[in-house]
């Protein structure tokens, strides 16, 4: 692919999956800051793994694969530079800007307990109930099985009921 | 009493995020010429070290080819020998050919005249008895000597010089022996 066609690939790439990319890393890191280096990353790590980028895959599945594996990586590398300190109000986005009206403490202790959630586990779930993945699209991202995606959301929704259950606050 | 799966799916929905970041576009459009000419430099560099690999690979092969040129003289001697070493042995195959036709005229002679030379009693026969044997005698050793060396030229020479005289001197015997009757 000559460079001008990569840089309108990139382009295009980042207009169409962009928000949605943000949205992810930044469920999986949990600041704005790091989501948008993972974004960065995952376009660079995309760029230099062009040519490894059969058409197999859809593109954005592809990017997508780049970025959860860039959010892991930035996540290893902040938990030990941070060594688990907590993040400054500056970093998160207000939990209910921009959100529909709802249930904003479930929203809270949700977004605590998926957190907790192992990282497969809350990969599966973020990518399918969040951003409204497909079991199948959500297989070739994680390079899994179909039928493990759904057992792992299965298991993630077992987790989370659990663990709202146990909340303050909660319903009775 | 917990919480549903659909409460808790509709309320993962909400989790989704939006929010500008119009820096974000450019610093990855800078990060991507920054890679791409990075890359641009590696290749160049590349290219720079095959270059001069070949070049350092073209200076071998001519200095290598220079030398070989200059040692052509010693590397043509052995087809120079191999030459040299076929005319030998077509000249060889010559003079065996000539000592050949020597023996077959010098045996055809001795059958006719050996009988008499063992036979006649006059003093002349004697000599000329005493001469073919002493020939045989010679002739024996020099064959003996070229059956060691079939390139020995000066025993080749002898043989032939002692075949020769041989046929000389049985042809000798068969004139005296017509001059006798």
């Amino acid at each position: 692919m000559p460079v001008q066609d990569e840089g309108v690939f990139f382009e295009e790439l980042y207009r169409s999956q962009g928000p949605r990319m943000k949205s992810v890393a930044y469920n999986i890191l949990g600041n704005v800051t790091d989501a948008e280096d993972a974004v960065q990353e995952a376009f660079l790590r995309a760029y230099r793994g062009l040519r490894s980028f059969k058409g197999t895959a859809r593109a954005s599945t592809w990017v997508y694969r780049i970025l959860v594996n860039a959010c892991h990586d930035i996540g290893r590398q902040r938990r030990r530079r941070r060594d688990e300190t907590e993040l400054g109000p500056e970093e998160r986005l207000p939990i209910t800007t921009a959100l529909p009206a709802g249930d904003a403490p479930l929203r809270v202790t949700l977004q605590k307990a998926v957190a907790a959630l192992r990282p497969r586990q809350r990969d599966v779930f973020l990518l399918f109930e969040v951003e409204g993945f497909l079991h199948r699209e959500i297989a070739e991202i994680l390079d899994i099985a179909e039928g493990t995606s759904k057992a792992l959301l299965f298991e993630a929704k077992r987790e989370l009921q659990s663990a709202l259950a146990d909340a303050p606050g909660r319903p009775r | 009493m917990s919480y549903s799966d659909e409460e808790i799916s509709r309320a993962a929905r909400e989790l989704h995020r939006e929010w500008d970041s119009p820096e974000l576009w450019p610093r990855i459009q800078a990060a991507l010429a920054a890679e791409a000419a990075g890359a641009e430099r590696r290749r160049a560099l590349r290219v720079r070290a095959w270059l001069s690999v070949a070049a350092a690979a073209a200076v071998l092969v001519l200095g290598v080819s220079v030398l070989l040129r200059g040692r052509a003289p010693h590397a043509g001697v052995p087809a120079a020998e191999a030459e040299r070493r076929l005319l030998t042995d077509q000249a060889l195959r010559e003079v065996e050919r000539t000592e050949s036709d020597y023996v077959r005229s010098i045996d055809a002679l001795s059958r006719v005249a050996e009988p008499k030379v063992e036979e006649a009693g006059s003093p002349l026969m004697m000599s000329y008895r005493e001469k073919l044997l002493l020939l045989d005698s010679a002739i024996a050793e020099c064959r003996a000597g070229i059956e060691r060396n079939r390139f020995n030229a000066r025993l080749r020479r002898e043989l032939l010089s002692l075949y020769q005289e041989k046929q000389h001197t049985l042809q000798q015997v068969m004139k005296e022996d017509e001059d006798a009757l």
